[in-house]
């Protein structure tokens, strides 16, 4: 990093004076106008959109507002037909479907999910620093709600908040008995992170894999149970009964190229956040399938979704190299004592304050001239990391950071020696679709859970509160169901015929189809092969018969 | 290879992908070439940032260096390189037990005892895991060295694919730690249930929740710094 060499000789020349400075301190009045004046949700490009339940009120971003009142990629003359009875649709192979797959388990109800990517590729296997629960001696549910309260701006849905926050303790007894290993203390007692914006250290952490732990534990555990596994299916339309209620969904086989109409009792939305959306050109931490398809199909049912303008922008996503840009690095390397400094090797916020506030101070520095600039045009600020190795020990990094490691290892960069570049990036959606406490939307037979809902996390989310979020609200969807059951109903687009109408009276065409299915950097797109005439999808689960193809041996000449 | 990321330009790197030749940018990634050149769908991609082992590739060099496996959402691109994808189905293992030890791995595993120490398994490893090593623990029941081994296992198959002896690395390191986890005490989960359930914790959901939004923001924050 040779262009950055004065720079860099400055964050040298100061750490050991700032080793032990206090930390700058902001007011909460301070804090609210940088945010106003600098944060991404305040300051970018929004409109309303003028169809469907949030007409003419809330503000979106362009890209979803686009997309919102943009046209299904079902053909106008297809007529869904049921290629696949099930009880219970679950939509999503993340944290959220997966846990409410599991709940259903031995509920006696035919459980089908069906998931774009495969099974587990979701941000929650790219989640890295921990699980909030309060379990700490001094913390309390309370304090835990406390905590997201303020962080979420008090604007966080209090019956579902304090659902989560009550249910984290028998979230975490859940995972543990199904064999999650949390890093623990010497003496065998859990090891508590601090996080941004909390009060007492309440973060569970698997090094820095703690997702990739999770949901590699779901995952196995969901192959072993009954559960229908349709991966490579992404949902592109749900269906209804031709008057109030959903019946089952429009799947579209990526690897075949076509359409797949599913008839269920009950249909769970898990279709998590919409970072590939790359809002205001912000890259993102998120992973491939992460387009905000949910949205779309809910909002099409007459969902409405709450602060669908919040969005969560990671104080420090990657900056450089280039390969890594908007990549995660996670918050607990701040939480372990890695500073955030400007070019002239100085800090400018309280790095463990929440993260609102901190991207939005880094975008200030920036603008300000005090970041920066990569050979490619990027702009960033400083993560010291080499101070931890100072403060808490040689090997501390290797130790407790191996994911952050090896991931820079391979670009020539070693975080025990040099500090990061890091810059806000699209990171989580704070907001989604209205749920109430027993995940139920305001459709019958319509569930959600995870990031695709919206009202837990108020307009900014604590560290830890997502995987606590798909957790709980994971289970609870699935108790919900069980109780709540419908009968089964007659599989039609009714809806989205109406939706289609409202569209046509818009002044302005739609550009393009939604849901988007990948970002559009990607090229990837859906595209109908061959007749649109269904075809049942492969069955991954595990009920005795694993299919597993083996390819051919790379190393036969070694 | 970090002097060459340190530019950025126009497409200078030309390699192929499933046969497909492709203009690619230096210092980008084989995935981030293939959108670019409108061949996303060619290799099969999760993530995009090497923890859900959807993009296995296996990899070619005419000039004659070693290619071997990797994930192509890591892997920057190099002027002629050959890239096959190579996906791995993953596989459901038998379930975790309470107190695993080596019988017990056995029982369900009885390929472990075949490992013939060619260590492919390990060159294949993306994330660096002593993969061979850990085998031979599980052989001796070293459960607690095995569970540390596997916390970085993103599970991509690579290990158990190119096992000529059907060993399965990734799938035993993953019962293993799965079978610890289920055996490990937490007296805090069910001290935690008892204080919930208390009065106390009754009378402060009371607080905070009994008021207008504007005062119970005031309230949590005054309770947050208590």
């Amino acid at each position: 990093m040779n262009w950055a060499k004065a720079s860099l000789d400055k964050v040298e020349r100061t750490r050991a004076e700032r080793r032990d400075q206090s930390v700058p301190s902001i007011s909460d009045d301070d804090a609210q106008n940088l945010i106003k004046e600098y944060h991404p949700d305040y300051v970018g490009n929004e409109r309303k959109i003028h169809v469907g339940p949030n007409a003419d009120s809330d503000p979106f971003p362009m890209e979803l507002a686009d997309l919102l009142e943009s046209d299904s990629p079902v053909p106008k003359d297809f007529q869904p037909t049921a290629d696949i009875e099930t009880d219970v649709l679950i939509l999503g192979g993340g944290g959220a479907g997966v846990t409410a797959a599991l709940g259903l388990a031995d509920s006696g109800l035919t459980v089908h999910l069906a998931t774009k990517l495969r099974l587990g590729d979701a941000n929650t296997v790219m989640a890295e620093g921990g699980i909030q629960a309060a379990l700490g001696v001094d913390d309390s549910s309370r304090r835990h709600f406390a905590d997201s309260y303020v962080g979420g701006h008090g604007k966080n849905d209090t019956g579902l908040l304090r659902h989560l926050c009550e249910e984290g303790p028998a979230g975490i007894r859940w995972l543990t008995h199904l064999g999650t290993l949390f890093d623990q203390n010497e003496d065998g007692t859990f090891r508590f992170r601090k996080g941004g914006g909390t009060s007492t250290p309440r973060v569970l952490a698997c090094r820095d894999y703690t997702g990739l732990e999770i949901m590699r534990v779901l995952k196995n555990a969901v192959m072993s149970s009954a559960t229908h596994v349709l991966e490579h299916h992404a949902a592109v339309e749900l269906t209804d009964d031709g008057k109030d209620r959903v019946t089952g969904a429009v799947l579209w086989n990526t690897q075949t190229g076509k359409l797949v109409t599913v008839s269920a009792r009950a249909v769970v939305l898990a279709t998590g956040g919409s970072g590939q959306l790359r809002l205001q050109g912000y890259p993102t931490s998120n992973h491939l399938g992460a387009t905000g398809d949910g949205l779309i199909l809910a909002y099409r049912q007459g969902c409405s979704l709450v602060f669908p303008g919040s969005h969560q922008y990671h104080p420090s996503g990657s900056s450089y190299p280039e390969a890594l840009v908007g990549q995660l690095v996670t918050e607990s390397i701040r939480s372990a004592g890695a500073q955030i400094l400007n070019m002239n090797g100085e800090r400018f916020i309280d790095e463990m304050t929440f993260r609102d506030v901190v991207a939005a101070a880094i975008i200030r520095e920036v603008m300000a001239g005090r970041g920066i600039e990569t050979p490619t045009g990027r702009r960033g600020v400083w993560l010291d990391t080499p101070l931890i190795e100072q403060t808490k020990g040689e090997g501390t990094l290797v130790k407790q950071f191996p994911g952050l490691i090896h991931r820079f290892k391979r670009y020539g960069i070693d975080p025990t020696t040099q500090p990061l570049l890091i810059y806000p990036t699209l990171h989580y959606q704070n907001g989604g679709i209205r749920i109430d406490t027993e995940c139920r939307t305001e459709r019958t037979g319509l569930w959600a859970a995870g990031e695709v809902t919206g009202g837990i996390h108020g307009t900014n989310r604590l560290m830890g509160n997502s995987l606590l979020d798909i957790i709980v609200f994971g289970r609870r969807v699935s108790e919900s169901v069980q109780q709540n059951c419908p009968e089964r109903g007659a599989v039609t687009l009714s809806r989205l015929n109406q939706y289609r109408d409202a569209l046509s009276g818009l002044p302005h065409k739609p550009k393009t189809t939604a849901p988007q299915l990948y970002p559009r950097v990607s090229g990837m797109k859906f595209e109908l092969k061959g007749i649109p005439k269904p075809e049942a999808g492969t069955d991954v689960s595990s009920s005795g018969d694993v299919k597993s193809f083996e390819p051919p041996d790379p190393f036969a000449s070694r | 290879m970090s002097q060459n990321l340190e530019t950025a330009g126009p497409p200078t790197v030309e390699i192929t992908v499933a046969g497909k030749s492709i203009k690619a940018r230096e210092g980008e990634t084989i995935i981030h070439a293939l959108w670019q050149a409108g061949l996303g769908h060619e290799i099969q991609t999760g993530c995009v940032g090497g923890v859900c082992g959807a993009c296995t590739v296996t990899l070619r060099f005419k000039d004659g260096r070693r290619g071997g496996t990797d994930l192509a959402c890591l892997r920057p691109v190099e002027e002629g390189m050959e890239v096959f994808p190579f996906p791995v189905d993953a596989l459901a293992g038998p379930p975790p037990v309470s107190d695993p030890d080596a019988d017990k791995l056995r029982a369900v595993f009885p390929t472990v005892d075949r490992c013939t120490k060619c260590d492919n398994c390990t060159v294949a490893c993306p994330m660096d895991i002593p993969v061979m090593d850990s085998v031979l623990r599980m052989q001796k029941g070293q459960f607690e060295e095995v569970a540390e081994d596997f916390t970085t296992c993103i599970h991509c198959g690579l290990c158990r694919a190119v096992c000529e002896d059907k060993v399965l690395p990734h799938t035993m390191g993953l019962w293993v730690r799965r079978s610890l986890g289920r055996s490990v005490d937490h007296p805090a989960l069910d001290q935690t249930q008892e204080t919930t359930m208390s009065d106390q914790a009754e009378q402060e959901w009371e607080h905070l929740l009994n008021c207008d939004d504007k005062e119970r923001l005031q309230r949590a924050k005054a309770f947050r710094a208590e």
